[in-house]
């Protein structure tokens, strides 16, 4: 209750605020002032530390960009996110699969269990021949089916996905536009470990969530309940009435019309049969709850929002019948793909369902009794507006307003951001009917947002840590999933995480022992071009100029890696071990003795386990391998030195700080 | 006991040896220059597996005789009753029945080994996954502010010198229940635990100075602390052999990620690192939606959750003296089935206790008649033993921790004797 009181208290500020930010009348932005130099950050500092807030890292140069820009041009630019993005479409060009609609989706990469399935009916093989569990059997089994009926296995869909999100986060000139994406997605979980869900997941972050990062967030909240990946992640798909239309049984109009419409044409013992039998089939309904307790706790209200098992309950029955419209042959569309065919789809309007790409509303799904949420009484007979309506009121609730901008700050601001940036920002929240880009901009506009305590106060996730590795090295990637990979390893496996929670955002979920070694091996590898796929050409980033000694490596990169960060301590802890000659000799001779390429090789397959064919085909790569390196300016060995510098500043604490 | 000890840590001297292999140049100068002590004289151990997404304990162990719980449950409940497709509960007391699935848990419950806690959970009636997931793993089931996790103050009240091997979660990232201010190890896999900079020593002698200074010296407290933790661990590891790896007793782990976590747990014990407390995670609990039920998803659960724990069981063959074994889930499931042949979010569920010290062959706790009117808000198992109950009883016993003001804030209940 006490924050209730306090958003009371701060609604009184309302009408100063937005001048305060700096809104006019209708809405667009007026000139915006950085408060930075209060805090006593030079302008570089401040750009250095926009970069590290707004970007996944700043890339050699960038903080010069931004001055040249300004800062405030810079972020509002940022804001708008229509930046011209020729180097992400160029690497995009070849990814076929994300065009694909959700419906082409289910026909050319159908679930492995679901072609099994039609290669049985298909009498392409024997039932129950197949052994799924031996998957490089079924695989040899199954190929030509899926040749001749044009399928292609899901798992290629999923890394054309996973390789996008790779490639935007490092090329795209919208970078806030992907550091949104990534966020509002993740605050919108779906996961790709649910089966059910997983093929609508592509399309979900592309359609659902990317249009809508910066808009209102009630657009952004109603545009997940109706998504696919939603509907089924969360089950809400196959949530129904218990006094629903579909409960023939007990339905007299319904039941009287088709006594005399099918009485009609086939009798009426026939007729009260298909009664039964529709009756029986609506046993396999009922209520779900899952989406609504999560759309209250995770999405909107937040868990200390105010609400009952009551609420949910009925919030629940206000959201039946809304579901995913039947697509394809298969999936869990049947039921409603039969009763679409008998109602006819011209008649749908008529009869309350709601049809809208791939959702449907289906009214005769739907809870039809009079329910109560927070208070708020919706009628008996609502159909699909009552939902538009709840949703509607959960995305204008105070407690929404400050769990989403609590949220926000401690993505962009710090892990435990204050009451009072939390409140001002919640204040233009509710009076800006959730504008997103005017709740962004009240934070980088408040002096928290400048403060010396935010300052480095955020800890990179894996999934950051590798992407600002690779741009403050101007990496060249040209295998996004071998990146996908390593942060994988690191503990982050984008698009899997199976709670609708999301990933956690604070710095103690992801430094733990374990991980904080995976973080420096990441290191050690991305910058000895150990990595597969990711080329690193160190002594380009010096403009082609080979440093003095190990010493000079590590200041000069140092540098050029974290820009605008006081490394003097860092420099006079490692100096006395940079300059024993002996070891940096030994590190060279050592490196020389190996080639690179080899042990890029050695990194990803296990020699020993190896039968002659598969080592033929690695020496072949091997020699590949040497060529690529052959046309880079590098000088193998004796650079092994300055790639073990790089190697350690990225895997020093220094750089897992933004 | 004293002499089967004894042959016990030579034993795991012995096979200490056999890992070393080569010792890496940057160990000689780390084992040189720092006390490491090791081998870790060895202790009691406790292992929790935390079952996510709340598991349905009535079809894990099912009171057959109860006439409310087949009747709202057509298309979940099973019978004890013996048929000849072999899809029977086992009988376990003439009241309760275990899943068929879970047939490799009936000889242990036979000799006594395995209890079950039946109608354990939260005072805290929140059916949310990730709040009660929170305060079970807190160990505060009111308090959300608690930044500790149980399990992590439990390492802290063992009171002797820790190994960094003293908490160890086999899980990419740490578990709530080892958040605190107790050095605790996330380790997803042993075998990735080193500075790789393959046929280089003298760089990742380098690279291991170098990180090890710069940690150091770093002003971010997590980050230092961390550090400082991961570097004890790289030291100790460097000794064993994580890739070769055999269990005893011709013992085969199922594939799947908790089989491969209890396996590598078997092998730290094996390894006399100093292990004390071990955690692991079992996942897919949340059956909603066609939770099946001789066969399907449910089943599938618990036939890895008690072939691993078997495995892990027989492979420490001599060492099970020193475990303990608990698993642990959120809350259970709905007594009715759902409209799509799964179950929601309910209270109470059971859990399983493995060990020599421990009052197996019986269950435990309380079930009344499945009637609506004995059913918490009209619609769950109610919750009839305090997840602290179990929980403090099994740490007192088999740790030794008997200060439950603080491994449990705010607890003040009784134990219900499941332990001997």
């Amino acid at each position: 209750m006490k924050q209730y009181f306090k958003l009371t208290i701060a609604f009184s500020l309302l009408f100063v605020l937005p001048t305060l930010f700096g809104f006019n009348n209708n809405g667009s932005e007026k000139k915006i002032q950085f408060s930075y130099k209060s805090s006593g950050l030079t302008e570089r500092q401040a750009a250095a530390h926009l970069l590290g807030r707004f970007t996944f890292g700043a890339k050699p140069g960038e903080v010069d960009e931004v001055l040249k820009i300004g800062l405030e041009k810079w972020f509002l630019k940022q804001l708008e996110g229509s930046l011209p993005d020729e180097n992400v479409n160029e690497r995009l060009k070849s990814f076929d699969a994300l065009k694909l609609t959700n419906k082409e989706v289910l026909e050319i990469y159908p679930r492995a269990v679901q072609v099994l399935k039609m290669a049985e009916n298909d009498g392409f093989i024997q039932k129950d021949k197949a052994d799924v569990a031996d998957k490089k059997e079924y695989r040899k089994l199954l190929e030509p089916y899926y040749k001749q009926k044009g399928f292609k296995p899901q798992q290629e869909l999923f890394r054309q996905f996973a390789s996008q999100k790779i490639l935007r986060a490092v090329y795209s000139n919208n970078q806030l536009q992907e550091l949104l994406t990534d966020f509002w997605f993740n605050h919108f979980n779906v996961s790709l470990s649910k089966n059910q869900c997983a093929e609508f997941v592509p399309a979900y972050e592309r359609d659902v969530i990317r249009p809508n990062v910066t808009g209102k967030f009630e657009d952004l909240l109603l545009a997940t309940t109706k998504s696919p990946a939603m509907l089924m992640y969360l089950d809400n798909f196959s949530s129904a009435g218990t006094n629903s239309s579909t409960d023939l049984a007990t339905n007299d109009r319904f039941k009287n019309r088709i006594t005399k419409k099918m009485g009609e044409r086939l009798g009426d013992s026939a007729a009260s049969e298909l009664i039964q039998k529709l009756g029986k089939a609506k046993k396999g309904q009922g209520l779900n709850e899952n989406y609504a307790r999560e759309v209250m706790e995770l999405h909107t209200l937040g868990v200390d929002g105010g609400y009952a098992q009551q609420d949910v309950t009925n919030a629940a029955k206000i959201l039946t019948g809304w579901t995913l419209y039947p697509n394809g042959e298969y999936g869990q569309g049947n039921n409603i793909k039969k009763l679409i065919e008998s109602v006819g789809e011209e008649n749908l309007a008529g009869r309350g369902f709601v049809h809208e790409g791939d959702f449907l509303f289906a009214n005769n799904r739907h809870d039809n009794s009079e329910k109560v949420v927070l208070g708020k009484t919706f009628p008996a007979g609502g159909g699909y507006d009552e939902g538009l309506q709840l949703l509607k009121m959960l995305a204008h609730h105070p407690s929404t307003a400050r769990f989403i901008c609590k949220k926000i700050a401690s993505r962009f601001v710090k892990d435990n951001p204050s009451d009072k940036l939390v409140i001002a920002m919640t204040n233009i929240f509710l009076h800006t009917d959730g504008d997103i880009k005017k709740v962004l901009l009240s934070m980088v506009t408040s002096p928290e947002f400048w403060s010396k305590e935010a300052l480095r106060a955020k800890t990179k996730s894996p999934f950051e840590l590798a992407i600002s590795s690779v741009r403050s090295m101007n990496a060249d990637v040209q295998m996004p999933y071998a990146l996908y990979q390593a942060i994988e390893k690191m503990g982050q496996k984008l698009y899997y995480y199976q709670a609708p929670t999301g990933f956690p955002d604070n710095g103690q979920y992801w430094i733990n022992t374990g991980s904080l070694l995976n973080r420096m091996n990441f290191g050690l590898a991305l910058a000895n071009n150990k990595i597969n796929g990711i080329k690193i050409n160190l002594l380009e980033l010096n403009n082609n100029h080979e440093p003095e000694s190990a010493e000079d490596a590590l200041v000069k990169y140092s540098k050029l890696i974290m820009p605008e960060r006081n490394m003097d301590e860092t420099i006079k802890r490692l100096k006395p071990l940079l300059s024993d000659p002996s070891l940096v000799n030994k590190i060279d001779q050592a490196a020389s003795a190996t080639p690179v390429s080899k042990q890029g090789e050695q990194n990803t397959i296990d020699g020993a386990m190896m039968d002659d064919a598969s080592m033929d085909e690695m020496q072949s790569k091997f020699k590949k391998g040497r060529r690529r390196q052959g046309n880079q300016p590098e000088m193998l060995g004796t650079n092994s030195m300055l790639s073990q510098v790089v190697g350690i500043i990225i895997g020093s604490p220094e750089f897992q700080r933004r | 006991m004293v002499t089967r000890r004894s042959f016990i840590k030579s034993g795991g001297l012995a096979l200490f040896g056999i890992g070393i292999g080569g010792v890496p140049p940057f160990m000689t100068r780390a084992a040189g220059a720092e006390k490491i002590i090791l081998p870790y004289k060895k202790k009691k151990i406790l292992v929790c597996i935390f079952q996510r997404g709340a598991m349905d304990g009535l079809m894990a162990v099912t009171p057959f005789t109860d006439k409310y719980l087949e009747a709202a449950r057509p298309d979940l409940f099973l019978s004890a009753a013996k048929n000849a497709k072999g899809a029977s509960l086992i009988d376990l007391d003439g009241r309760f029945g275990l899943h068929p699935s879970m047939k490799a848990f009936e000889p242990f419950f036979t000799e006594k080994r395995l209890a079950i806690v039946h109608g354990i959970g939260s005072p805290n009636s929140t059916r949310s996954h990730f709040d009660a997931q929170d305060y079970m793993e807190s160990g505060t089931p009111f308090s959300k502010g608690t930044s500790s996790g149980w399990l992590n103050r439990a390492a802290g009240l063992l009171g002797h010198d820790a190994s960094p091997f003293q908490a160890v979660s086999l899980t990419s990232s740490l578990p709530r229940s080892f958040y605190g201010e107790h050095p605790a190890l996330a380790i997803s896999n042993l075998s990735d635990f080193s500075l790789q900079t393959k046929g280089n020593p003298s760089a990742k002698n380098m690279a291991a100075k170098s990180f090890e200074d710069l940690y150091d010296l770093t002003t971010s407290d997590l980050l230092k602390q961390t550090g400082k933790e991961s570097f004890d661990a790289i030291k100790m590891l460097e000794k064993i052999n994580p890739k070769g790896y055999k269990p005893s007793n011709n013992v085969s782990y199922p594939l799947s990620p908790l089989g491969k976590s209890l396996k590598q747990i078997a092998q730290l014990i094996k390894s006399d690192v100093g292990l004390e407390v071990a955690f692991a995670e079992s996942t897919g609990w949340d059956t909603h939606f066609n939770q099946g039920s001789v066969n399907g998803q449910f089943a599938r659960n618990v036939e890895d959750l008690s072939n691993s724990m078997v495995a892990f069981w027989n492979d420490l063959g001599a060492l099970q003296d020193d475990v303990t074994v608990m698993t642990m889930t959120e809350f259970g499931r709905t007594v009715k089935q759902n409209g799509t042949r799964g179950t929601d979010h309910g209270r109470g569920s059971c859990n399983f206790i493995l060990g020599n010290d421990i009052m197996g062959g019986m269950v435990h706790g309380r079930v009344d008649q499945l009637a609506i009117e004995n059913l918490e808000d009209g619609r769950d198992l109610a919750v009839t033993t305090d997840f602290r109950a179990v929980f403090s009883e099994v740490a007192d016993r088999h740790l030794n921790i008997n200060n439950d003001k603080l491994l449990f804030p705010d607890w003040s209940g009784k134990m219900i004797g499941v332990m001997k």
